[in-house]
C-alpha cells in the first residue's frame, strides 16, 4: 500500500485557488503542480517560484558564441595569411560582426535547450495526472498526503471553491 | 470575448474545414509557385544569361528580391520582440502573424542568393567551412556577414515563433482527436502548463525578446553593407545601415496591414484585430515613412555637399536618367503616399489602408530596384556605364513564384494554426474571480459532488 496518496483538485476561479494553496502550504503538504491556462504571478509567489536558471544557460551561450565567432574569424584568417598593402592579416572590426551574430545564435540556442532541459520537454506522452481543462479555462492542483489526511484534505480543498477533488495515480 | 473558454472556441473556429475561396486561393498560390519553379529549372538548364545581368550589372532583380523579403521580414520579429519588450498592448493580435511573416519572408529571401548562384548544387561553398587547400571563406566579406547574419535570423525567427507556439499547440491538441492530435501533440511536446512550466517559459521569451530586438537591427544593417563596403557611388554610404533598417521596417509593416486586412475580414476578427490596432500600424508607418523621406534627402544633400563628381552624377542619373520613373516611383510610394495617414479619416478606412499599404510594397521593391540595379551600371568610368537589360520574363517568372510561395506559406499557416495567441489574449483579460463576473458559464458551484 502507498504511504501517500495524490488528490488533483480542479478550480474554475483563481481566488479559490489562491486560497486552497494557502490553506495547504499552512499544513506543510507537498503540492507537485499547479497547473493552469495562463502564467499567474500571484500562483508563482504562493509556490516560490524563483527567476529561472535559463537566463544563465544563456548568458553562457552568449559567451560561447562571442569566443566561438571571434576565434573562427581568427583562425580562418591565420589559416591563410593573405597581406593587404601591409595591413594585419587579422582585422579585429569586422570581426565584431561574426562574434555578435554568433552570440545571438549560441544565446538563443542554448535558451531553447535551458528551456528544454528545466522544463523536461519534450513529453511523449502526458502525465496521468494531466486534466485537458486547464488549457481551457480551469485550474488544477496536485498535492499528496497520508491516506488518513484524503478525506480532511478533499473536504478543505472543496470547502476552498475546488470544483472536483479526485484521487490519482 | 470575456472569458478563456471563448477566446478558445473563436480562435480554434479558423482551423475547422477551409472554405472553396481558401481552396481557390491555395490552388493559384501553388500554380504561382510552380510557375517560379519551372522558371528556375529553365535557367538551370540554360544558364544564368537567361537573368538580364551583363557587365557592369551584375546584380539583377534576384538580389533586388533578397532585400525586399528581407526587408518584409524584419517588422514581424521587431513586432513581436519589442513590443513585448515595452508590454504595447496592441502586440497582441498582430503577434502571431507577424512572427509568422518574418519566418516566410525570410524563408522566400533566402532562396535569392542560390538562384542568382546559377550553380545552385554548389551552395555549400558559401557555407564557412574550409576547402580542399584548407582555403576558408573570407571573414572579412560583407557576404559572409549576411551568410551568418540571415541563418541566424531565420533560426532565431523560427524558434521564437514557434515557442511562441507552444501553450496554443497543447490548447489544439487537448480539443483534437485522432490524427490531429497526434500531430498537434507531438508538436506541443508534451505541454502541461505547470506553475513550473511557465516560469521557465516566461523568462526564457523574455529572453528571447531580448536577444530578437538587437538581431533585427544588425541583420539588415548587414544587408546595407553588401552594398556600402563596396566602393560604388552610390552605394558606399555610412547612411546605408539605418537608410536600409528604417526602409525594412517600413515595408515590413505595409506588408502587415496587406496581410492583416484580408485575415480580420476571412476570420472576421474586427473586434480583435480592431481598427484602433490597425491605426497604430498606419502610424508607425507615417514615423518610419518620414525616417526613409529623410534618408532619400540626406542622400541627395551628401551628393551634392560631399563635392565627389561620381557621387553627384550617380544620384542625378538615379532622378533624371534610365531609371527616373522607377525613382520618383519610390518617391512618392514611400514618402508622400504615407503621409495620407496624419489624417484620422484615412487610417481607419480599410480601402485606404489596404491600397497604401500595396503601393507602399511596389515602392520599396523599386527603392531596392534603384539603389541595386542603377550604381554598378553608372560607376568612376563613363567608358563603363551600361544599364541593365533585364527583367527578363525568367526573373518576372520567379518574381511571381517568390510572392506566391510567400502567401501559399501564409495560407497554410492560416489554415492549421492560431493566427491570433489564444494565451496571449487570456493573459490580457483578468482571471476569473469569484463575484467578478469572469469565469466560465459552465462554472459548477464550489464543493460540488464530485469526489
Amino acid at each position: 500500500m502507498h504511504s501517500h496518496v495524490r488528490l488533483q483538485a480542479i478550480f474554475v476561479y483563481l481566488d479559490d485557488l489562491l486560497r486552497a494553496l494557502r490553506s495547504l502550504k499552512d499544513r506543510q503538504l507537498t503540492i507537485h503542480a499547479v497547473h493552469s491556462p495562463v502564467p499567474n504571478h500571484e500562483i508563482a509567489a504562493l509556490m516560490a517560484d524563483r527567476a529561472s536558471p535559463v537566463r544563465y544557460i544563456t548568458l553562457a551561450g552568449g559567451i560561447l558564441g562571442i569566443v566561438t565567432g571571434f576565434s573562427l574569424s581568427v583562425y580562418t584568417a591565420m589559416q591563410w595569411r593573405f597581406l593587404v598593402s601591409g595591413k594585419p592579416p587579422v582585422p579585429r572590426v569586422p570581426y565584431v560582426i561574426e562574434s555578435f551574430e554568433f552570440c545571438i545564435l549560441f544565446a538563443v540556442l542554448f535558451n531553447v535547450i535551458g528551456l528544454l532541459l528545466l522544463t523536461r520537454l519534450p513529453r511523449f506522452g502526458l502525465p496521468a495526472s494531466y486534466d485537458p481543462r486547464v488549457t481551457e479555462d480551469r485550474y488544477s492542483v496536485l498535492v499528496s498526503c497520508t491516506p488518513a489526511q484524503r478525506e480532511e484534505i478533499s473536504r478543505l480543498l472543496r470547502e476552498n471553491g475546488a470544483e472536483e477533488v479526485n484521487v490519482v495515480s | 470575448m470575456k472569458t478563456y473558454r471563448e477566446i478558445n472556441d473563436r480562435i480554434l473556429a479558423t482551423l475547422t474545414q477551409p472554405n472553396r475561396g481558401y481552396w481557390g486561393w491555395l490552388a493559384l498560390c501553388v500554380t504561382g509557385v510552380l510557375t517560379g519553379a519551372g522558371c528556375w529549372a529553365y535557367q538551370i538548364a540554360t544558364g544564368l544569361g537567361m537573368e538580364g545581368i551583363n557587365h557592369p550589372v551584375m546584380w539583377g532583380t534576384y538580389l533586388v528580391n533578397f532585400v525586399f523579403w528581407v526587408g518584409i521580414a524584419h517588422s514581424g520579429t521587431l513586432i513581436s520582440a519589442i513590443l513585448y519588450l515595452f508590454k504595447a498592448p496592441w502586440r497582441t493580435p498582430l503577434a502571431r502573424s507577424a512572427e509568422a511573416m518574418t519566418v516566410f519572408a525570410v524563408s522566400v529571401a533566402g532562396l535569392f542568393p542560390l538562384i542568382h548562384m546559377g550553380r545552385v548544387w554548389v551552395v555549400y561553398w558559401i557555407l564557412p567551412y574550409p576547402n580542399q587547400r584548407n582555403l576558408w571563406p573570407n571573414f572579412q566579406s560583407p557576404l559572409l556577414f549576411d551568410v551568418i547574419a540571415i541563418s541566424t535570423y531565420l533560426s532565431v525567427s523560427l524558434l521564437f515563433w514557434y515557442t511562441g507556439l507552444v501553450p496554443d499547440l497543447a490548447i489544439i491538441r487537448d480539443r483534437a482527436t485522432g490524427l490531429r492530435r497526434k500531430i498537434y501533440g507531438f508538436f506541443a511536446l508534451g505541454w502541461t502548463g505547470s506553475h513550473k512550466e511557465w516560469n521557465h517559459y516566461g523568462w526564457a521569451y523574455l529572453l528571447f525578446a531580448a536577444l530578437a530586438t538587437p538581431l533585427v537591427v544588425s541583420v539588415h544593417s548587414v544587408v546595407s553593407w553588401d552594398f556600402a563596403l563596396g566602393v560604388a557611388p552610390g552605394w558606399h554610404s555610412t547612411i546605408f545601415a539605418p537608410y536600409f533598417v528604417a526602409g525594412a521596417i517600413h515595408s515590413g509593416l505595409a506588408m502587415v496591414l496587406t496581410l492583416l486586412i484580408p485575415l480580420r475580414r476571412i476570420f472576421r476578427y474586427e473586434d480583435i484585430i480592431s481598427m484602433p490596432i490597425l491605426e497604430n500600424v498606419a502610424k508607425t508607418i507615417v514615423f518610419t515613412g518620414l525616417i526613409v523621406g529623410y534618408s532619400y534627402l540626406t542622400e541627395a544633400f551628401i551628393a551634392w555637399y560631399g563635392g565627389s563628381a561620381a557621387e553627384r552624377g550617380i544620384y542625378h542619373w538615379r532622378a533624371f536618367g534610365h531609371y527616373a520613373p522607377f525613382f520618383w516611383l519610390m518617391v512618392v510610394c514611400n514618402t508622400i503616399v504615407p503621409l495620407a495617414f496624419y489624417w484620422k479619416r484615412v487610417r481607419t478606412t480599410i480601402p485606404a489602408l489596404f491600397g497604401i499599404s500595396i503601393l507602399i510594397n511596389i515602392g520599396m521593391w523599386y527603392e531596392r530596384f534603384v539603389i541595386i540595379i542603377s550604381s554598378p551600371g553608372h560607376e568612376f568610368d563613363p567608358y563603363s556605364w551600361s544599364i541593365y537589360q533585364g527583367p527578363t520574363w525568367v526573373e518576372y517568372g520567379i518574381l511571381i513564384g517568390s510572392f506566391s510561395l510567400f502567401f501559399l506559406l501564409f495560407l497554410l499557416f492560416a489554415g492549421f494554426l492560431p493566427t491570433v495567441s489564444m494565451t496571449e489574449l487570456k493573459e490580457d483579460l483578468a482571471p476569473p474571480r469569484r463575484g467578478l463576473g469572469a469565469g466560465p458559464a459552465s462554472a459548477a458551484r464550489p464543493g460540488g459532488n464530485h469526489a
